[in-house]
């Protein structure tokens, strides 16, 4: 049997969890060696092995049509779900526009933007994807570990991974436990 | 005795006891939301479900009293199932989103509760409905999307404060807390306390100059002493890289019972007076900043020849090293005929001169308020001063203990009592007669007197009050098991007369206990080193100002027009230290150690928690250096000089 597989994907995020996850640093080849780590949105290889990995790891939360297919395809293809920083486990900072409506949020960034010089648009191209509340992972896909955090602590990644990697299944209490 | 097992631990209680603080008592950890030790418990967040074996339903412990025989269990699998079921439903109920909020991150009971029972995430979603948030308040911030609903603010403004500004409206969902009747909170009949700020579990009431700027894990706590007033209350300062990030009630402090007025927890944090930083000479005109070194050249070259002619003032908010330092080197030492503390005695020139007649004490404690049953307010308003002892006064107020006021002018108070007296100028000795005639005349004096008939129909006709008025608020003092009886400057100041003896006389027949609130922190101090007459310039050739934290008052700055040469010590700039001929930076309450002498007798050590500028000097450090300059010694048995003088309260400490 081979090392286990792990894939990585961002949604509706900042990518600071994927920058936790680098804070690792040299556990990160402690983590190649127990684990094969296939496609993630910082390396050449985009979607997760059609195949399927042993572990898929979510960052941000669901705030889209495009994140609803990234999210859907990573949980086909992936055995354990890993919901990656608090935009994934509850919605995070972008939630906070759930206050409003989606046609305020984008008035908002497009028209109404002090840098906006003249008129502003919204964009409306048919190929953009569809906006939608911004949702926690497991509210649109089946999450199995959560890892809340703000973003998480680079120890608690790193504890995740590499208790994942070996087959065992993390858990996270006491000072692992940090909602940001 | 009532026996009971909690975990399997034999407890054995006094009845009466909830199966919360039993298990307390008996180091079992049961977590709690709603519940605070300092208000009545409220049952209202579920957090603290307990198995009771033979009950139907998980039990809050919070309000269930303890039972004979009574087999508890605190940390089944049944009972954090619920715990968590419990936090879920709280979590989803508004929006408590942790990355902003002011308190996350170790200040929030409700996210530690969730990190306790090892919540990862909320199995339910918010509901994204908007809550408003009221910033209508100078100190305070209404986040209702934060509220849990738990109540404690609302039990504190009314139990603790007496104040009833906070309550709830709406149901379900829609509940909402509120002030008054719905008016935005800086529009309400709020007193800016802030014990609601204390006592919020969550982000739900924060205080917009705290907010952001340190959580607890960051902060240094320094236990120490408000010296806004004369009560000394106890205050814990939270500060952070020598800033002051926040000031928190001292709930184990024995004069306050853990509260704060908006003097002593937010008045310091929105301080905008400029600081005095390096000692300033007036040359050719204008203040220029000097050194130490040539301030005191030109202090001692003008007042050691002043000797007997300089005047000299001190702040009463200084701690009792600096006062005594102060008064050996200007009355002890130079002989001035004119030495003295700002507030004049007007708060304790009376009371001390009885004293000195009595020779003994004769004034009780803040803790005979706690158990007051007849409450008599002489000449203060409590709700604009000592605003502490107001909340004590208050508080006891809705459960029918009878407060009586009596005054000349207008009192804050006079909505609270149930007798309210306002005798015409001068003749509150009077009403203070009528009230002792009536207690004699119906016949409930606990101290035999004879008296002539008629007297309280005369007096209270004289002090322009109802004599049947009078007999039933005499009624109530006198049925009162445990009266006490509050006074101030109405009574103390010097042009008093002998209202404190009547006083006295009242409090004999009723059997009460008498408070007197005085004034500035360390009032009584300055009044036992004697610095308590009133200041007059006659031909002083210089006039020393230890002015510290004060700001001047328009009265003291037009006395001090014309003085040849003055020196002023203080803290911030002002139109005092503009007027100054030579100005001494000092440190300011915060940034200096140092003993007070509180209302009720207590020496207490207010402890520095900030450190002061380099060029910046503690008061008491001034006047040592002042004395060495002029060349004369002083010592420091301030401890023992303070017994020296019989003072109305017994020292204690």
């Amino acid at each position: 049997m081979g090392k286990p597989k792990i894939a990585s994907d961002w949604l509706c995020g900042c990518a600071g969890c994927h920058m936790s996850l680098l804070d690792m640093d040299e556990r990160l080849a402690h983590i190649v060696e127990l684990a094969d780590l296939r496609a993630t949105p910082i390396t050449d290889l985009k979607e997760p092995d059609e195949s399927g990995v042993d572990v898929g790891v979510l960052e941000g939360g669901v705030n889209n049509s495009t994140n609803e297919e990234v999210a859907h395809r990573m949980r086909k293809r992936c055995g354990i779900l890993v919901a990656l920083g608090d935009c994934a486990v509850f919605g995070g900072v972008p939630a906070m526009r759930n206050f409003f409506t989606v046609e305020e949020a984008l008035r908002r960034a497009y028209v109404e933007t002090e840098s906006t010089d003249s008129g502003g648009k919204v964009p409306d191209d048919p190929e953009l994807c569809q906006q939608t509340r911004v949702r926690a992972l497991s509210e649109v896909v089946p999450v199995d570990i959560h890892v809340p955090g703000c973003p998480p602590d680079a120890d608690v990644i790193y504890y995740v991974l590499s208790e994942l990697a070996q087959g065992r299944r993390p858990v996270l209490k006491d000072d692992k436990l940090h909602w940001h | 005795m009532i026996n009971l097992t909690i975990d399997g631990k034999a407890i054995s209680v006094t009845e009466g006891t909830t199966v919360l603080q039993a298990a307390r008592e008996a180091g079992i950890e049961i977590p709690t939301l709603c519940d605070h030790p300092e208000l009545t418990p409220y049952g209202g967040c579920r957090l603290c479900l307990v198995e009771v074996e033979g009950a139907r339903t998980l039990q809050p412990s919070c309000t269930l009293p303890v039972n004979n025989n009574m087999i508890v269990r605190t940390n089944t699998d049944r009972i954090k199932a619920a715990r968590k079921f419990v936090l879920t439903l709280i979590f989803s109920e508004r929006n408590h989103f942790c990355p902003y909020c002011q308190v996350s991150g170790g200040d929030c009971e409700l996210q530690n509760a969730a990190y306790d029972e090892g919540m990862t995430h909320w199995p339910l979603q918010p509901n994204w409905q908007p809550y408003p948030v009221d910033a209508s308040h100078p100190y305070i911030i209404l986040e209702n999307n934060r509220c849990i609903l738990c109540r404690r603010c609302v039990r504190a403004c009314g139990e603790l404060v007496g104040n009833f500004t906070l309550g709830f409206e709406g149901r379900g969902a829609r509940n909402l807390l509120v002030a008054d009747l719905g008016v935005p909170l800086g529009e309400s009949t709020c007193i800016s306390c802030g014990v609601c700020v204390q006592v919020c579990p969550t982000g739900a009431l924060i205080d917009r100059w705290s907010a952001y700027r340190g959580r607890e894990t960051q902060v240094d706590r320094t236990d120490t002493i408000c010296t806004g007033c004369s009560i000394g209350c106890g205050m814990t300062t939270l500060t952070r890289d020598n800033n002051l990030v926040r000031i928190e009630g001292d709930w184990e402090a024995p004069a306050n019972d853990g509260l704060l007025c908006e003097i002593g927890r937010f008045k310091p944090m929105a301080e905008t007076r400029h600081r005095i930083n390096t000692p300033l000479v007036r040359k050719d005109g204008t203040l220029k900043a000097a050194t130490w070194d040539e301030a005191m050249k030109v202090i001692v070259a003008r007042m050691k020849p002043a000797g007997k002619k300089v005047a000299a003032l001190v702040s009463s908010r200084m701690s009792a090293e600096a006062l005594y330092g102060f008064k050996q080197i200007f009355a002890d030492q130079l002989h001035s005929d004119m030495v003295t503390s700002i507030e004049e005695g007007a708060y304790t020139a009376t009371a001390a001169k009885l004293a000195d007649k009595m020779g003994s004490a004769y004034e009780g404690q803040m803790s005979d308020l706690l158990s007051a049953d007849g409450i008599l307010v002489v000449g203060t308003d409590l709700v604009k001063e000592h605003q502490v002892v107001g909340f004590l006064v208050k508080r006891i107020a809705p459960a029918g203990v009878p407060v009586v006021l009596v005054d000349e002018g207008e009192n804050k108070l006079d909505t609270v009592a149930n007798f309210v007296f306002k005798a015409a100028k001068g003749n509150v000795e009077l009403a203070l007669r009528a009230l002792t005639a009536a207690v004699i005349r119906l016949g409930l004096n606990k101290k035999s007197v004879k008296i002539a008939d008629g007297l309280v129909e005369e007096f209270a006709a004289k002090a322009g009050l109802k004599a049947e008025d009078i007999l039933e608020a005499g009624r109530a003092l006198a049925e009162a098991e445990h009266p006490v009886f509050v006074y101030g400057k109405l009574l103390t100041a010097p042009e008093a007369g002998e209202a404190l003896e009547a006083l006295l006389n009242l409090a004999a027949v009723t059997g009460a206990k008498v408070i007197s609130t005085k004034g500035e922190a360390n009032s009584l101090a300055a009044s036992q080193y004697h610095l308590d007459k009133a200041f007059q310039l006659n031909g002083h050739e210089a006039a020393y100002v230890a002015i510290g934290d004060e700001e001047p008052t328009q009265r003291l700055i037009k006395k001090l027009e014309g003085v040849p040469f003055l020196v002023v010590q203080a803290g911030y700039t002002s139109q005092l230290t503009a007027m100054a001929d030579v100005v001494l930076p000092a440190a300011i309450w915060l940034e200096q150690d140092g003993h007070y002498l509180s209302l009720e007798g207590r020496l207490q050590f207010a402890h520095k928690s900030l450190q002061a500028g380099t060029d910046v000097r503690s008061n008491a450090e001034i006047f040592q250096n002042l004395a060495g300059c002029l060349g004369v010694t002083i010592k420091d048995d301030w401890r023992s000089a303070l017994m020296l003088r019989q003072s109305p309260v017994t020292i204690i400490g």
